[in-house]
Protein backbone atom coordinates (compact mmCIF):
# COMPACT_ATOMS: atom_id res chain seq x y z
CA UNK A 1 0.00 0.00 0.00
CA UNK A 2 1.29 3.33 -0.73
CA UNK A 3 -0.63 6.77 0.47
CA UNK A 4 0.74 10.45 0.92
CA UNK A 5 0.92 12.34 3.86
CA UNK A 6 0.88 16.33 3.96
CA UNK A 7 3.34 17.85 6.59
CA UNK A 8 1.80 21.37 8.17
CA UNK A 9 4.83 23.01 8.99
CA UNK A 10 2.45 25.57 10.87
CA UNK A 11 3.02 28.69 12.63
CA UNK A 12 0.39 28.68 15.31
CA UNK A 13 -0.91 32.39 16.72
CA UNK A 14 -0.02 31.51 21.00
CA UNK A 15 -3.63 31.45 22.77
CA UNK A 16 -5.73 32.50 19.50
CA UNK A 17 -7.48 29.51 18.57
CA UNK A 18 -10.39 30.99 16.35
CA UNK A 19 -7.31 32.14 14.20
CA UNK A 20 -5.77 28.77 14.46
CA UNK A 21 -8.86 26.52 13.27
CA UNK A 22 -9.12 29.02 10.17
CA UNK A 23 -5.56 28.15 9.11
CA UNK A 24 -5.64 24.37 10.05
CA UNK A 25 -9.04 24.30 7.78
CA UNK A 26 -6.57 26.27 4.82
CA UNK A 27 -4.03 23.31 5.47
CA UNK A 28 -6.46 20.85 5.43
CA UNK A 29 -8.20 21.77 2.12
CA UNK A 30 -4.85 22.54 0.88
CA UNK A 31 -3.76 18.78 1.35
CA UNK A 32 -7.20 17.43 0.14
CA UNK A 33 -6.50 19.09 -3.11
CA UNK A 34 -3.19 18.02 -3.47
CA UNK A 35 -4.57 14.84 -3.02
CA UNK A 36 -3.51 13.41 0.19
CA UNK A 37 -4.38 11.03 2.45
CA UNK A 38 -3.23 12.13 5.90
CA UNK A 39 -2.48 15.46 7.06
CA UNK A 40 0.03 15.78 10.23
CA UNK A 41 0.48 19.11 12.45
CA UNK A 42 2.92 20.13 15.20
CA UNK A 43 2.49 19.78 18.77
CA UNK A 44 -0.43 22.01 20.22
CA UNK A 45 -1.26 23.21 16.80
CA UNK A 46 -4.64 24.62 17.26
CA UNK A 47 -3.40 26.83 20.55
CA UNK A 48 0.15 27.82 20.23
CA UNK A 49 2.94 26.53 22.73
CA UNK A 50 3.50 29.22 25.23
CA UNK A 51 0.47 29.31 26.71
CA UNK A 52 1.30 29.75 30.38
CA UNK A 53 -1.92 30.88 32.38
CA UNK A 54 -3.54 30.66 28.57
CA UNK A 55 -3.82 27.18 29.01
CA UNK A 56 -6.97 27.35 30.84
CA UNK A 57 -8.85 29.83 28.46
CA UNK A 58 -7.80 27.27 25.59
CA UNK A 59 -8.66 23.45 26.75
CA UNK A 60 -11.43 21.81 25.10
CA UNK A 61 -12.72 18.65 24.57
CA UNK A 62 -11.89 17.17 21.28
CA UNK A 63 -15.14 17.03 20.00
CA UNK A 64 -16.08 20.79 20.86
CA UNK A 65 -18.02 22.66 18.53
CA UNK A 66 -14.57 24.54 17.40
CA UNK A 67 -12.94 21.65 15.70
CA UNK A 68 -16.36 20.41 14.32
CA UNK A 69 -15.26 21.88 10.58
CA UNK A 70 -12.06 19.85 11.33
CA UNK A 71 -14.38 16.60 11.99
CA UNK A 72 -16.40 17.48 8.78
CA UNK A 73 -13.27 17.86 7.03
CA UNK A 74 -11.79 14.31 8.55
CA UNK A 75 -14.40 12.42 6.11
CA UNK A 76 -11.95 13.51 3.05
CA UNK A 77 -8.47 13.18 5.01
CA UNK A 78 -6.96 11.64 8.07
CA UNK A 79 -6.13 14.96 10.40
CA UNK A 80 -3.77 14.40 13.14
CA UNK A 81 -3.59 18.09 14.94
CA UNK A 82 -2.57 19.28 18.73
CA UNK A 83 -4.34 21.00 21.29
CA UNK A 84 -4.91 21.45 24.76
CA UNK A 85 -7.65 18.64 26.03
CA UNK A 86 -9.90 19.32 28.54
CA UNK A 87 -9.73 15.94 30.40
CA UNK A 88 -13.23 14.72 31.60
CA UNK A 89 -11.29 14.57 34.75
CA UNK A 90 -11.16 18.52 34.51
CA UNK A 91 -7.29 18.49 33.79
CA UNK A 92 -5.76 20.44 30.57
CA UNK A 93 -3.64 17.32 28.79
CA UNK A 94 -1.33 18.04 26.02
CA UNK A 95 -2.86 16.16 23.17
CA UNK A 96 -3.04 15.46 19.54
CA UNK A 97 -6.21 14.27 18.11
CA UNK A 98 -6.55 12.08 15.39
CA UNK A 99 -9.30 11.91 13.49
CA UNK A 100 -10.73 9.73 10.35
CA UNK A 101 -13.55 9.29 8.68
CA UNK A 102 -15.88 12.06 10.50
CA UNK A 103 -14.61 10.35 12.97
CA UNK A 104 -12.14 10.84 16.67
CA UNK A 105 -10.50 8.22 16.21
CA UNK A 106 -8.29 8.46 19.05
CA UNK A 107 -6.40 11.11 21.23
CA UNK A 108 -2.67 11.15 22.45
CA UNK A 109 -1.72 12.71 26.14
CA UNK A 110 1.41 13.55 25.93
CA UNK A 111 3.38 10.99 28.61
CA UNK A 112 6.68 13.41 29.17
CA UNK A 113 6.09 16.97 29.40
CA UNK A 114 9.56 18.71 29.84
CA UNK A 115 10.26 20.59 32.88
CA UNK A 116 13.00 21.99 32.99
CA UNK A 117 15.13 25.35 31.79
CA UNK A 118 12.97 26.80 29.36
CA UNK A 119 10.16 24.51 29.18
CA UNK A 120 7.50 24.30 32.27
CA UNK A 121 4.76 22.01 30.62
CA UNK A 122 3.63 20.32 34.14
CA UNK A 123 3.50 23.46 35.67
CA UNK A 124 0.26 23.49 33.52
CA UNK A 125 -0.38 20.13 32.02
CA UNK A 126 -1.25 17.14 33.23
CA UNK A 127 0.51 13.97 32.49
CA UNK A 128 -0.48 11.14 29.98
CA UNK A 129 -0.03 7.63 30.61
CA UNK A 130 -1.09 5.42 27.96
CA UNK A 131 0.99 4.61 25.11
CA UNK A 132 -0.83 5.31 21.84
CA UNK A 133 -1.09 2.41 19.98
CA UNK A 134 -3.73 2.29 17.80
CA UNK A 135 -5.08 1.19 14.25
CA UNK A 136 -6.23 3.31 10.93
CA UNK A 137 -6.50 2.66 7.53
CA UNK A 138 -2.83 3.40 7.38
CA UNK A 139 -1.73 0.42 9.44
CA UNK A 140 -0.54 0.33 13.59
CA UNK A 141 -0.35 3.46 14.08
CA UNK A 142 1.52 5.06 17.09
CA UNK A 143 1.43 9.07 18.67
CA UNK A 144 4.49 10.41 20.41
CA UNK A 145 4.04 13.98 21.43
CA UNK A 146 8.01 16.38 20.93
CA UNK A 147 9.46 15.14 24.15
CA UNK A 148 8.12 11.65 23.91
CA UNK A 149 10.08 11.15 20.72
CA UNK A 150 13.36 11.42 22.71
CA UNK A 151 12.55 8.82 25.39
CA UNK A 152 13.55 5.24 23.28
CA UNK A 153 11.83 3.00 25.69
CA UNK A 154 8.39 4.52 24.89
CA UNK A 155 9.24 4.30 21.12
CA UNK A 156 10.88 0.85 20.76
CA UNK A 157 7.89 -0.43 23.04
CA UNK A 158 5.58 0.92 20.60
CA UNK A 159 7.43 -0.60 17.67
CA UNK A 160 7.09 -4.21 19.94
CA UNK A 161 3.55 -3.54 19.92
CA UNK A 162 3.13 -3.38 16.31
CA UNK A 163 3.13 0.35 15.41
CA UNK A 164 4.51 0.93 11.46
CA UNK A 165 3.68 4.35 11.19
CA UNK A 166 4.74 6.70 13.80
CA UNK A 167 3.42 10.53 14.19
CA UNK A 168 5.07 12.71 15.72
CA UNK A 169 4.19 16.20 16.50
CA UNK A 170 6.74 18.54 17.61
CA UNK A 171 7.29 22.00 19.18
CA UNK A 172 11.06 21.89 19.17
CA UNK A 173 12.90 25.60 19.84
CA UNK A 174 15.89 26.27 17.73
CA UNK A 175 19.15 26.09 20.10
CA UNK A 176 22.47 25.52 19.13
CA UNK A 177 23.50 27.33 16.41
CA UNK A 178 26.93 26.60 16.11
CA UNK A 179 27.49 24.09 13.68
CA UNK A 180 26.37 23.69 10.10
CA UNK A 181 22.86 22.55 11.70
CA UNK A 182 21.38 23.36 14.50
CA UNK A 183 22.77 20.99 17.65
CA UNK A 184 18.72 19.92 18.43
CA UNK A 185 18.07 18.78 14.04
CA UNK A 186 20.76 16.72 15.45
CA UNK A 187 19.11 15.15 18.11
CA UNK A 188 16.21 15.03 16.05
CA UNK A 189 17.88 12.88 13.30
CA UNK A 190 18.95 10.47 15.90
CA UNK A 191 15.35 9.57 17.47
CA UNK A 192 14.38 9.27 13.59
CA UNK A 193 17.33 7.36 12.33
CA UNK A 194 16.92 5.51 15.69
CA UNK A 195 13.09 5.14 15.02
CA UNK A 196 13.23 4.02 11.50
CA UNK A 197 16.42 1.86 10.77
CA UNK A 198 16.21 0.09 13.97
CA UNK A 199 12.62 -0.49 14.29
CA UNK A 200 11.54 0.07 10.56
CA UNK A 201 8.87 2.11 11.25
CA UNK A 202 7.67 5.16 9.13
CA UNK A 203 8.31 8.44 11.33
CA UNK A 204 6.37 11.60 10.52
CA UNK A 205 8.17 14.49 12.13
CA UNK A 206 6.27 17.56 12.24
CA UNK A 207 7.83 20.40 13.77
CA UNK A 208 6.53 24.21 14.06
CA UNK A 209 8.34 27.53 12.96
CA UNK A 210 7.55 30.98 14.47
CA UNK A 211 8.30 32.90 17.86
CA UNK A 212 6.51 32.41 21.40
CA UNK A 213 7.88 34.59 23.44
CA UNK A 214 11.56 34.62 22.16
CA UNK A 215 11.34 31.00 21.55
CA UNK A 216 11.98 30.02 18.07
CA UNK A 217 10.42 26.87 16.62
CA UNK A 218 12.88 25.61 13.77
CA UNK A 219 10.73 23.83 11.53
CA UNK A 220 12.47 21.11 9.98
CA UNK A 221 9.73 18.47 9.35
CA UNK A 222 10.75 15.39 7.79
CA UNK A 223 9.35 12.10 6.80
CA UNK A 224 11.93 9.28 7.54
CA UNK A 225 11.83 6.06 5.57
CA UNK A 226 12.95 2.80 7.04
CA UNK A 227 14.89 2.33 3.54
CA UNK A 228 14.63 5.14 2.04
CA UNK A 229 16.28 7.91 5.07
CA UNK A 230 14.90 10.94 5.14
CA UNK A 231 13.04 11.18 2.12
CA UNK A 232 10.92 14.76 2.69
CA UNK A 233 13.15 17.33 4.44
CA UNK A 234 11.43 20.71 5.17
CA UNK A 235 13.45 24.16 5.54
CA UNK A 236 14.28 25.66 8.45
CA UNK A 237 11.96 28.60 10.01
CA UNK A 238 9.71 28.94 7.08
CA UNK A 239 6.17 27.90 7.26
CA UNK A 240 5.16 25.45 4.50
CA UNK A 241 3.30 22.33 3.24
CA UNK A 242 5.05 19.06 2.06
CA UNK A 243 4.15 16.29 0.51
CA UNK A 244 5.67 12.73 1.32
CA UNK A 245 4.74 9.30 -0.39
CA UNK A 246 5.08 5.88 2.43
CA UNK A 247 5.35 3.08 0.87
CA UNK A 248 4.05 0.15 3.72
CA UNK A 249 6.87 -2.74 1.55
CA UNK A 250 9.17 -0.37 3.13
CA UNK A 251 8.49 -1.88 6.20
CA UNK A 252 8.60 -5.65 5.85
CA UNK A 253 11.79 -5.01 4.15
CA UNK A 254 13.77 -3.15 6.90
CA UNK A 255 12.65 -5.57 9.49
CA UNK A 256 13.32 -8.86 7.34
CA UNK A 257 17.08 -6.66 6.57
CA UNK A 258 17.81 -5.97 10.11
CA UNK A 259 15.30 -7.63 12.07
CA UNK A 260 15.50 -6.16 15.78
CA UNK A 261 11.41 -6.14 15.90
CA UNK A 262 11.65 -9.88 15.33
CA UNK A 263 14.30 -10.44 17.98
CA UNK A 264 12.56 -7.86 20.37
CA UNK A 265 11.12 -9.47 23.50
CA UNK A 266 9.69 -7.11 26.30
CA UNK A 267 9.65 -10.25 28.44
CA UNK A 268 13.36 -9.84 29.54
CA UNK A 269 12.75 -6.13 30.34
CA UNK A 270 9.46 -7.11 32.22
CA UNK A 271 11.83 -10.14 33.85
CA UNK A 272 14.30 -7.38 34.90
CA UNK A 273 11.37 -4.81 36.68
CA UNK A 274 10.24 -7.46 38.63
CA UNK A 275 13.90 -9.46 39.94
CA UNK A 276 13.98 -5.49 40.65
CA UNK A 277 10.80 -5.21 42.28
CA UNK A 278 11.39 -7.99 44.39
CA UNK A 279 15.23 -7.75 45.46
CA UNK B 1 39.70 26.76 25.54
CA UNK B 2 39.79 29.12 22.88
CA UNK B 3 37.70 31.28 21.78
CA UNK B 4 37.03 29.04 19.00
CA UNK B 5 33.98 27.23 21.40
CA UNK B 6 32.25 30.47 21.00
CA UNK B 7 32.11 30.57 17.08
CA UNK B 8 28.60 30.22 15.59
CA UNK B 9 27.05 29.65 12.45
CA UNK B 10 26.46 33.03 11.42
CA UNK B 11 24.55 32.40 8.21
CA UNK B 12 22.02 30.91 10.67
CA UNK B 13 22.28 33.15 13.32
CA UNK B 14 21.40 36.16 11.03
CA UNK B 15 18.56 34.07 9.38
CA UNK B 16 17.04 33.88 12.58
CA UNK B 17 17.69 36.98 14.12
CA UNK B 18 16.16 38.62 11.51
CA UNK B 19 12.50 36.40 11.85
CA UNK B 20 12.78 37.11 15.42
CA UNK B 21 12.63 40.97 15.25
CA UNK B 22 10.08 41.20 12.50
CA UNK B 23 7.37 38.76 14.25
CA UNK B 24 8.33 39.85 17.57
CA UNK B 25 7.48 43.33 16.34
CA UNK B 26 4.41 42.40 13.84
CA UNK B 27 2.65 39.82 17.01
CA UNK B 28 2.67 42.85 19.13
CA UNK B 29 0.56 44.29 16.68
CA UNK B 30 3.88 46.80 15.33
CA UNK B 31 5.15 47.61 11.88
CA UNK B 32 7.94 50.58 12.96
CA UNK B 33 11.26 50.08 14.99
CA UNK B 34 13.10 52.20 17.40
CA UNK B 35 16.72 52.34 17.51
CA UNK B 36 19.09 54.83 19.94
CA UNK B 37 22.23 54.54 17.74
CA UNK B 38 25.66 55.57 19.35
CA UNK B 39 27.73 54.50 16.68
CA UNK B 40 28.60 51.87 18.80
CA UNK B 41 28.94 48.07 17.50
CA UNK B 42 26.27 46.35 19.19
CA UNK B 43 23.58 49.32 18.03
CA UNK B 44 25.40 49.22 14.66
CA UNK B 45 24.52 45.67 14.49
CA UNK B 46 21.18 45.81 15.56
CA UNK B 47 20.55 48.77 13.26
CA UNK B 48 21.74 46.94 10.26
CA UNK B 49 19.89 43.52 11.42
CA UNK B 50 16.26 45.83 12.28
CA UNK B 51 17.00 47.36 8.64
CA UNK B 52 17.14 44.20 6.48
CA UNK B 53 14.42 42.73 8.92
CA UNK B 54 11.84 45.68 8.36
CA UNK B 55 12.65 47.82 5.36
CA UNK B 56 14.52 51.14 5.74
CA UNK B 57 11.21 53.11 5.47
CA UNK B 58 10.01 50.87 9.12
CA UNK B 59 13.33 51.73 10.96
CA UNK B 60 13.61 55.21 13.04
CA UNK B 61 17.02 55.28 14.29
CA UNK B 62 18.91 58.31 16.07
CA UNK B 63 21.61 59.56 17.12
CA UNK B 64 21.33 60.72 20.86
CA UNK B 65 24.54 63.09 21.74
CA UNK B 66 25.54 64.66 24.66
CA UNK B 67 28.30 67.26 24.56
CA UNK B 68 30.91 65.17 25.97
CA UNK B 69 29.97 62.46 23.53
CA UNK B 70 33.09 62.00 21.22
CA UNK B 71 33.64 62.62 17.57
CA UNK B 72 34.76 59.08 17.00
CA UNK B 73 31.05 58.10 17.93
CA UNK B 74 29.37 60.58 15.64
CA UNK B 75 31.02 59.81 12.68
CA UNK B 76 30.38 56.06 13.08
CA UNK B 77 26.95 56.81 13.53
CA UNK B 78 26.98 59.00 10.35
CA UNK B 79 28.81 56.00 9.02
CA UNK B 80 25.75 53.56 9.96
CA UNK B 81 23.46 55.95 8.53
CA UNK B 82 25.01 56.08 4.87
CA UNK B 83 25.52 52.36 5.32
CA UNK B 84 21.67 51.39 6.13
CA UNK B 85 20.83 54.05 3.56
CA UNK B 86 18.55 55.90 6.33
CA UNK B 87 18.75 60.03 6.51
CA UNK B 88 20.43 61.37 9.52
CA UNK B 89 18.49 62.26 12.43
CA UNK B 90 19.85 63.50 16.10
CA UNK B 91 18.52 64.83 19.17
CA UNK B 92 21.22 66.71 21.30
CA UNK B 93 20.45 65.57 25.05
CA UNK B 94 23.25 68.11 26.52
CA UNK B 95 20.09 70.83 27.09
CA UNK B 96 17.93 68.08 29.14
CA UNK B 97 20.83 66.43 30.95
CA UNK B 98 22.95 69.73 31.89
CA UNK B 99 20.04 71.18 33.66
CA UNK B 100 19.78 68.65 36.30
CA UNK B 101 23.49 68.25 36.41
CA UNK B 102 23.60 72.02 37.34
CA UNK B 103 21.61 70.77 40.57
CA UNK B 104 23.77 68.05 41.50
CA UNK B 105 27.32 69.70 42.10
CA UNK B 106 29.67 66.75 43.28
CA UNK B 107 27.59 64.44 40.77
CA UNK B 108 30.26 61.83 39.87
CA UNK B 109 31.07 59.76 36.70
CA UNK B 110 28.73 56.42 37.44
CA UNK B 111 25.44 59.08 38.31
CA UNK B 112 26.48 61.15 35.46
CA UNK B 113 26.27 57.55 32.87
CA UNK B 114 23.43 56.89 34.43
CA UNK B 115 21.47 59.91 33.76
CA UNK B 116 22.70 60.10 30.19
CA UNK B 117 21.36 56.63 29.73
CA UNK B 118 18.09 56.90 31.31
CA UNK B 119 17.67 60.43 29.51
CA UNK B 120 18.18 58.34 26.09
CA UNK B 121 15.95 56.31 27.27
CA UNK B 122 13.35 58.71 27.64
CA UNK B 123 13.63 60.09 24.61
CA UNK B 124 13.84 56.83 22.86
CA UNK B 125 10.75 55.94 24.34
CA UNK B 126 9.06 59.40 23.78
CA UNK B 127 10.04 58.87 19.76
CA UNK B 128 8.73 55.50 19.56
CA UNK B 129 5.63 56.55 20.61
CA UNK B 130 5.88 59.70 17.97
CA UNK B 131 6.63 56.62 14.99
CA UNK B 132 3.75 54.38 16.91
CA UNK B 133 7.27 52.35 16.97
CA UNK B 134 8.80 49.46 19.48
CA UNK B 135 12.56 49.70 20.82
CA UNK B 136 14.60 47.82 20.00
CA UNK B 137 17.35 47.00 22.83
CA UNK B 138 20.89 47.03 21.89
CA UNK B 139 22.26 45.00 25.09
CA UNK B 140 24.45 41.67 25.14
CA UNK B 141 24.86 38.78 26.44
CA UNK B 142 28.02 39.79 28.46
CA UNK B 143 27.07 43.12 29.16
CA UNK B 144 23.44 41.18 30.42
CA UNK B 145 25.83 38.97 33.08
CA UNK B 146 27.89 41.29 34.55
CA UNK B 147 25.46 43.98 34.64
CA UNK B 148 27.68 46.45 32.45
CA UNK B 149 24.66 48.53 31.75
CA UNK B 150 21.94 51.00 32.90
CA UNK B 151 18.70 49.71 34.68
CA UNK B 152 16.05 50.64 33.00
CA UNK B 153 18.50 53.03 30.93
CA UNK B 154 19.68 51.33 27.97
CA UNK B 155 18.64 48.31 29.27
CA UNK B 156 14.72 49.18 28.43
CA UNK B 157 13.31 48.44 25.42
CA UNK B 158 10.70 45.99 24.19
CA UNK B 159 13.16 43.54 22.01
CA UNK B 160 16.54 41.99 22.48
CA UNK B 161 18.16 40.49 19.53
CA UNK B 162 21.58 40.47 20.96
CA UNK B 163 21.00 39.28 24.26
CA UNK B 164 21.96 35.52 23.75
CA UNK B 165 24.86 36.78 22.01
CA UNK B 166 28.17 37.62 23.72
CA UNK B 167 30.40 40.23 22.72
CA UNK B 168 33.13 38.37 20.36
CA UNK B 169 29.71 36.66 19.24
CA UNK B 170 28.53 40.13 18.68
CA UNK B 171 31.34 41.00 16.47
CA UNK B 172 31.66 37.91 14.77
CA UNK B 173 28.44 39.03 13.15
CA UNK B 174 28.61 42.19 12.67
CA UNK B 175 31.51 41.33 10.59
CA UNK B 176 29.35 38.34 8.89
CA UNK B 177 26.76 41.29 8.00
CA UNK B 178 29.59 43.49 6.56
CA UNK B 179 29.82 46.38 9.14
CA UNK B 180 32.27 49.06 8.77
CA UNK B 181 35.84 47.82 9.26
CA UNK B 182 36.32 50.85 11.64
CA UNK B 183 33.14 50.11 14.56
CA UNK B 184 33.72 46.30 14.33
CA UNK B 185 37.41 46.96 15.45
CA UNK B 186 37.10 50.03 17.64
CA UNK B 187 37.80 49.31 21.36
CA UNK B 188 33.85 49.40 23.15
CA UNK B 189 32.95 51.92 24.85
CA UNK B 190 29.89 53.33 26.94
CA UNK B 191 31.26 57.18 25.58
CA UNK B 192 30.45 58.78 28.57
CA UNK B 193 33.82 60.58 29.01
CA UNK B 194 36.87 60.92 26.78
CA UNK B 195 39.06 57.54 26.45
CA UNK B 196 36.66 55.56 28.35
CA UNK B 197 36.60 51.78 27.19
CA UNK B 198 34.51 49.13 28.66
CA UNK B 199 37.52 47.04 28.77
CA UNK B 200 38.91 49.10 31.56
CA UNK B 201 35.84 49.33 33.09
CA UNK B 202 35.18 46.05 33.70
CA UNK B 203 39.06 45.06 34.27
CA UNK B 204 39.24 42.28 31.44
CA UNK B 205 39.03 41.97 28.18
CA UNK B 206 35.89 41.03 26.08
CA UNK B 207 37.76 37.86 24.77
CA UNK B 208 38.69 36.68 28.00
CA UNK B 209 35.56 37.34 29.92
CA UNK B 210 33.25 35.87 27.16
CA UNK B 211 35.32 32.72 27.89
CA UNK B 212 34.59 32.58 31.10
CA UNK B 213 31.00 33.60 31.22
CA UNK B 214 30.50 30.75 28.71
CA UNK B 215 32.27 28.05 31.16
CA UNK B 216 30.19 29.31 33.64
CA UNK B 217 27.01 30.37 32.20
CA UNK B 218 26.40 27.89 29.39
CA UNK B 219 28.94 24.89 30.83
CA UNK B 220 28.15 25.30 34.49
CA UNK B 221 31.77 24.93 35.27
CA UNK B 222 32.96 25.47 38.62
CA UNK B 223 35.26 28.21 38.97
CA UNK B 224 37.83 25.55 40.00
CA UNK B 225 37.34 23.88 36.96
CA UNK B 226 37.72 27.59 34.71
CA UNK B 227 40.94 28.19 36.30
CA UNK B 228 42.15 24.31 35.33
CA UNK B 229 41.86 25.46 32.21
CA UNK B 230 44.38 28.67 32.84
CA UNK B 231 42.18 31.68 33.91
CA UNK B 232 43.39 33.51 36.52
CA UNK B 233 41.30 31.92 39.43
CA UNK B 234 40.61 35.52 41.37
CA UNK B 235 39.05 36.78 37.55
CA UNK B 236 37.01 34.31 37.70
CA UNK B 237 35.77 34.96 41.30
CA UNK B 238 35.34 38.63 40.22
CA UNK B 239 33.41 38.18 37.04
CA UNK B 240 31.07 35.53 39.35
CA UNK B 241 31.03 38.08 42.24
CA UNK B 242 29.46 40.67 38.87
CA UNK B 243 26.76 38.20 38.07
CA UNK B 244 25.74 37.79 41.47
CA UNK B 245 25.85 41.18 42.59
CA UNK B 246 23.81 42.37 39.14
CA UNK B 247 20.90 40.16 39.54
CA UNK B 248 18.81 42.58 39.99
CA UNK B 249 19.07 44.15 37.32
CA UNK B 250 17.87 40.98 35.19
CA UNK B 251 14.54 40.52 37.20
CA UNK B 252 11.34 42.64 37.53
CA UNK B 253 11.06 43.30 41.18
CA UNK B 254 9.71 41.57 43.58
CA UNK B 255 6.15 41.80 44.50
CA UNK B 256 4.65 41.25 47.84
CA UNK B 257 2.47 38.11 47.17
CA UNK B 258 -1.10 39.03 48.91
CA UNK B 259 -3.54 37.28 46.59
CA UNK B 260 -4.12 34.60 44.70
CA UNK B 261 -2.88 35.53 42.10
CA UNK B 262 0.01 37.91 41.69
CA UNK B 263 1.57 39.65 38.92
CA UNK B 264 4.28 37.61 37.76
CA UNK B 265 4.35 34.60 40.09
CA UNK B 266 0.54 32.94 39.44
CA UNK B 267 -0.56 35.37 36.85
CA UNK B 268 1.68 33.79 34.15
CA UNK B 269 1.00 34.90 30.91
CA UNK B 270 3.11 34.86 28.10
CA UNK B 271 4.31 38.47 26.38
CA UNK B 272 2.95 37.61 23.00
CA UNK B 273 -1.04 37.30 24.59
CA UNK B 274 -3.53 37.52 22.63
CA UNK B 275 -6.60 37.30 23.59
Amino acid sequence: MTYTVALAQVNPACGDLEYNVKMHVAQVEQACEAGADLIVFPELSLTGYMLKDQTFDVMRPADCPEFARLRELSRHIAICAGFVEEGTDGIPYNSSFFMDAGEICHIHRKMYLPTHGMFEELKFLGRGKELSVFDTRFGRTGIVICRDLFHPLEVSTMAALGVELLLAPSAMPARGFSGEELAIEQTVALALGSASTFLGMFVVYVNRVGFDDGLGFYGGSALSDPVGGITVSAPRFEAVQLLGTVDTAHIARQRYQLPIRREEDLEIVRHALEIRRNS
Amino acid sequence: MTTDALALNNTLVEDYLKRFVQEELHTSGFTEACIALSGGLDSSLVFKLAVDALGVDHVHAIFLPYKASSDESRRDAHTMFEFCGIPWQELDISGMADAYLALQPGIDRLRTGNLLARLRMAVIFDQSKKENALVIGTSNKSELLVGYSTWYGDMACALMPLGDLYKTQVRSLAHHLGLPQQIIAKPPSADLWAGQTDEEEIGVSYETLDQILFLLVDQRCSSAEISSQGFDLDLVHRVEHKILTSQFKRVLPPIAKLSQRTVGVDFLYPRDWRK
